[in-house]
């Protein structure tokens, strides 16, 4: 007898396979929010507050209302008597705020929305919006995070307070290490600018109100509904059941649409008001700029550190004042994220960090890429560079001497945070090969003879991801998160095709085709042969109360999932094959034949296809036999992360599941004349463990670098004295393009982790790293001229200012040193 | 965004005359750069509206002025808060009048800001091209107080070279509005809101 084998597929996880989702999305066949076009659907434009502060004194909207073609308006004040304001995350006095999707007697930052116009067309829309007549009072603008923490103008009388939250927190034996220092530097003063992550696709919203069935539709970009719906629901007085959201394509969104919910809010009261009608609200980049969400903004102060004779850091002492704008909304979660990296990537164990988030009269924040780790992991790269120039001790040293060594890993953090795996060294020792370390160190050299601005910068950092929402509870005691989950679908259709729905919410990141990989390796078939469910339906029931995509963690949290829903599926049809076979379980073997996927009884011609496995399932239910009348092939698996809850009152306990590294070096040289800093060189290398597609990763890694480089050199919100949003277009807030990119030499190690089934660890936010090594090399080009790069954004014109105003001698002396620590 | 202007000229007229010219918001209104029309309140408040805007962003803004302060014959001052384009402009414009020989020190000096999305989206733009505005203002009031009375002229707009619209007609020994002449078939009225209108030209009289 001829026996016949499976045409075996290779293992599909580790190669870079092409992205299923670019066979539409390059032919522009993609469908995203503003794509979509309903029956009877209007248009939601909205009237913006030009002032940062100012008392609403009345808003008239007769003059819109009478123009032809608009259907209806809704003011702040008529939310305010429908709906509830929006939970918030915070302890009192913070949950005193009372945020509603418009501004109700009180504007608080430029572009809060004060009206809203629904037209028959966005052009009548926005005709109607400029005829809303807005009367105003303006008021003191609060706009440094230094004079809000004064509480010299209060935004929010209900709060009492511009502080949103404070806590203060403290490892190891601070005052010892400070008593036994060979070494103690003051620095005054860092800052970590404002910036965005500017997706390609803006904000957009469908919402529709339907009587009859009494529930809410959304068509939505936002990116992590499911919290979104657990502040929407209680607002609008639904249950979270009446409530749909569902999204498909999104053009990024990088943790900036996660906080668009009171949009998506306005909208449905609109679609309320409109007797059902679908109300379509697009943002324009103008909008997106000035109101959608910004990233944190970080100041640093009075930091103490300690060190020994070697330059090892023994302690850091620092108070830092974050500043998240108008409305807290998603803080304060980053007065505590930032603790999952507290040592950052070395063997720090003593730190104090008195920790203090404030509102301003500024656009709110949202969790911008690398959300609060990247302007921790920054503040410690630049005291560790800083304390590196003044001791005389080089940067690559330095930073051996303080890393934490791979064999080292497990690691636990003062805090009770484990960090997975790594190897810092390794990581370095790519980078420097990769860069031509040696080569350019005798440029440097030279130049810096000459008396060029030459200098070479590392980066060091870590991109923590699938994070423990019980870190919730540190900052608020009574809030109801803890944990991490996912969940994932995987069934077979009743003509045995295989399809795969999972919780998350893709903006870019190539879910369709990990999943896929994964799937296929799991059946031993091949992953054109998976389907995998686009974008997110609440409808699908395939989510939990963590379902979104953020924080770094799809490949931990999404491929565990599906990874579970999968096994589960396998090991139905494993035994429906044993039955429809007649052969015993362990004798099968899941393969590709002649008629495509099946399950074959091994060494034989005897086989199953999945169509017929599908059959006996759904639609020949009576010939199986009743002891397999459970199976459904039809899976619904919920991972769920091995966190507890950490111990608020010590702010202690494991805060995130994996920890990617990144180490980038970067080249720089600074024109005499024009103070323009030049890219010369780059190099990145990644470890996010086992790398389940490294085409996806590398674009991932690129991406991440071309942002900081990008947020380092060229981005940020500037604000004027009255909270004016001066960089609102592209012609002032630059995003970086292919023609300001450098050549990015790119190296990857893997550590795989012992905290995911797979050895993968999330990735793609990055941790900022190039934020980190740009202002190393920055501050290496200008050591010599007594320079500290102190400051995240440095471009020509802020290059020319430090400069001129050292030569003039008014800039203060931002860092001293003590040699000898009292003994 | 704050613009702040300051400057001085002088002029071969006397205090009075100037002050009388200054404190009179309908022979100040139409001197504003790019002005389109102007509604008279009552004699201190007024509206105007004016042409605003920096390269493709621009509008019509429409501002309430008020003359704050008038202490004849040394200062007058004026402040304005008004919209455009998606934004709010406060103005305020103070002219203090030191007596010389046979002429007058006119010292000027103000401050506009803007909130929203012309500061946005302009802002880089705006001061210069606000100092630009405040120069023709400047330059226009100048002429204006330079140009001899014109008999007959009373009432007939004329063209300033420095601006881009008519000025209002310079005569600082203008009559009062009861004694111009009236329209055919229409009796000698005060001069009201009603007849500054929409689409004026600048010229107050009917």
């Amino acid at each position: 007898m001829a026996t016949s084998t499976h045409s075996k597929a290779s293992g599909w996880v580790g190669r870079s396979l092409k992205r299923k989702e670019d066979a539409r999305l390059i032919r522009g066949k993609g469908k995203f929010v503003d794509d979509i076009k309903l029956l009877g659907m209007f248009h939601l434009v909205f009237v913006r507050s030009p002032f940062a502060h100012a008392k609403i004194t009345g808003v008239d909207v007769s003059a819109a209302e009478a123009l032809p073609g608009v259907v209806c308006t809704l003011t702040g004040l008529e939310i305010s008597r429908l709906i509830d304001p929006f939970f918030e995350i915070g302890p009192s006095p913070s949950n005193k705020i009372l945020d509603y999707p418009m501004a109700v007697d009180r504007a608080r930052y430029q572009g809060e929305p004060i009206a809203a116009v629904v037209a028959e067309s966005p052009a009548i829309a926005e005709d109607a919006a400029e005829l809303v007549r807005v009367d105003y009072e303006p008021l003191d603008a609060v706009i440094d995070s230094e004079v809000a923490a004064t509480d010299t103008t209060i935004l929010h009388d209900a709060m009492g307070t511009n502080v949103v939250w404070n806590g203060i927190f403290e490892y190891g034996e601070v005052e010892e290490a400070f008593a036994k220092a060979a070494h103690i530097i003051h620095i005054d003063h860092l800052h970590m600018h404002r910036f965005s992550s500017t997706p390609l696709e803006n904000n957009a919203v469908i919402a529709q109100w339907d009587d009859n069935d009494q529930r809410l539709y959304f068509w939505s970009n936002n990116s992590f509904p499911t919290i979104g719906i657990q502040l929407l629901a209680p607002a609008l007085h639904l249950r979270m059941d009446q409530v749909r959201v569902q999204t498909h394509d999104i053009g990024g969104s990088f943790g900036i649409k996660i906080t668009n919910y009171p949009q998506m809010a306005v909208c449905a009261l609109a679609s309320r008001k409109a007797n059902g009608a679908p109300i379509k609200w697009a943002e324009t980049r103008s909008e997106h700029m000035v109101s959608s969400a910004h990233g944190n903004e970080r100041t640093f102060r009075d930091t103490c550190v300690a060190l020994d004779n070697d330059g090892v850091i023994l302690a850091v002492d620092s108070r830092h004042i974050d500043d998240c704008g108008a409305y807290p909304r998603y803080e304060p979660l980053g007065c505590v994220i930032w603790s999952q990296v507290t040592p950052a990537t070395y063997r720090l164990k003593n730190l104090r960090i008195d920790f203090t988030q404030v509102v301003t009269n500024k656009c709110p924040v949202g969790p911008n890429r690398g959300y609060s780790r990247m302007q921790h992991l920054w503040f410690l790269e630049r005291v560790l560079d800083i304390c590196s120039h003044e001791l005389n001790i080089p940067a690559d040293e330095m930073r051996l001497r303080n890393y934490i060594r791979p064999e080292e890993f497990p690691y636990t953090t003062p805090n009770g945070c484990i960090y997975d795996s790594g190897n810092y060294p390794g990581m370095l020792k790519l980078a420097k090969e990769l860069i031509g370390w040696d080569e350019w160190q005798a440029e440097r050299t030279k130049a810096q003879a000459d008396g060029r601005w030459f200098g070479i910068g590392i980066g060091t950092t870590l991109d923590s991801g699938t994070n423990n929402f019980g870190q919730s509870q540190i900052v608020n005691p009574q809030a109801p998160f803890s944990g991490n989950s996912q969940a994932a679908n995987a069934k077979l259709d009743i003509y045995g095709e295989v399809i795969v729905a999972v919780g998350s919410v893709p903006q870019g990141q190539g879910h369709e085709t990990t999943v896929s990989q994964v799937v296929a390796d799991i059946l031993n078939i091949r992953p054109e042969m998976v389907n995998v469910r686009v974008g997110f339906d609440t409808e699908r029931n395939v989510h939990t109360g963590h379902s979104g995509t953020y924080a770094s963690q799809f490949v931990v949290s999404g491929l565990s999932a599906v990874n579970g829903a999968v096994q589960q599926l396998k090991a139905e049809m494993r035994k429906l094959a044993a039955f429809a076979l007649q052969a015993s379980e362990g004798e099968l073997d899941f393969g590709v034949g002649k008629q495509g996927p099946e399950i074959r009884v091994r060494g034989s011609e005897k086989a199953v296809p999945y169509i017929g496995l599908a059959n006996l399932a759904n639609v020949n239910t009576a010939v199986v036999p009743e002891e397999l009348r459970s199976l459904t092939l039809n899976c619904r698996y919920t991972w769920r992360a091995p966190f507890k809850v950490p111990d608020v009152q010590k702010k202690y306990g494991n805060l995130t599941l994996t920890y990617s590294s990144q180490l980038h070096i970067a080249v720089i040289e600074i024109d005499k004349q024009t103070y323009i800093p030049k890219i010369l060189d780059y190099a990145a290398v990644d470890d996010c463990g086992h790398v389940i597609n490294p085409m996806i990763v590398a674009g991932q890694v690129h991406g991440a670098t071309a942002h900081g480089i990008g947020a380092a050199l060229m981005e940020r919100c500037a604000y004027d004295e009255n909270g004016n949003m001066l960089s609102s277009t592209f012609s002032d807030y630059t995003p970086i393009t292919a023609v300001n990119m450098p050549n990015v030499k790119y190296g990857n190690i893997e550590t795989p982790s012992p905290h995911s089934y797979s050895g993968a660890k999330g990735m793609g936010e990055g941790g900022g790293a190039p934020l980190h090594c740009i202002s190393a090399a920055l501050q290496d080009a200008l050591y010599a001229e007594g320079l500290i790069i102190d400051d995240s954004h440095n471009n020509a014109s802020t290059l020319f200012e430090l400069i001129q105003k050292k030569r003039r001698g008014e800039l203060d002396l931002n860092v001293k040193v003590e040699r000898d620590a009292v003994h | 965004m704050s613009i702040k202007f300051s400057g001085e000229f002088i002029t071969p007229r006397s205090p009075d005359e100037v002050y009388e010219f200054l404190s009179d918001p309908s022979k100040f209104g139409p001197l504003l750069p790019d002005f389109e029309s102007m509604t008279l309140q009552d004699t201190t408040h007024f509206t105007v509206k004016v042409r605003v805007g920096v390269g493709n962003i621009r509008g019509t803004a429409e501002i309430k002025m008020e003359l704050a302060e008038a202490s004849r014959p040394q200062r007058a001052l004026y402040k304005g808060q008004g919209t455009a384009v998606g934004s709010q402009i406060t103005i305020s414009a103070g002219f203090d009048l030191l007596p010389l020989p046979e002429s007058t020190r006119v010292a000027w000096q103000g401050e506009a800001n803007v909130f929203g999305k012309l500061a946005s989206m302009a802002g880089g733009m705006l001061e210069p091209v606000g100092r630009k505005n405040i120069q023709k203002l400047i330059d226009g009031l100048r002429w204006a107080l330079t140009m001899p009375v014109a008999e007959g002229a009373v009432g007939e707009a004329v063209r300033s070279p420095l601006t881009e619209t008519p000025a209002q007609s310079v005569p600082l020994s203008v009559p009062s509005y009861e004694s111009q002449p009236a329209a055919a078939g229409q009796s000698p009225q005060s001069l009201t809101e009603d007849d500054v209108h929409e689409g004026h030209d600048g010229n107050l009289n009917p």
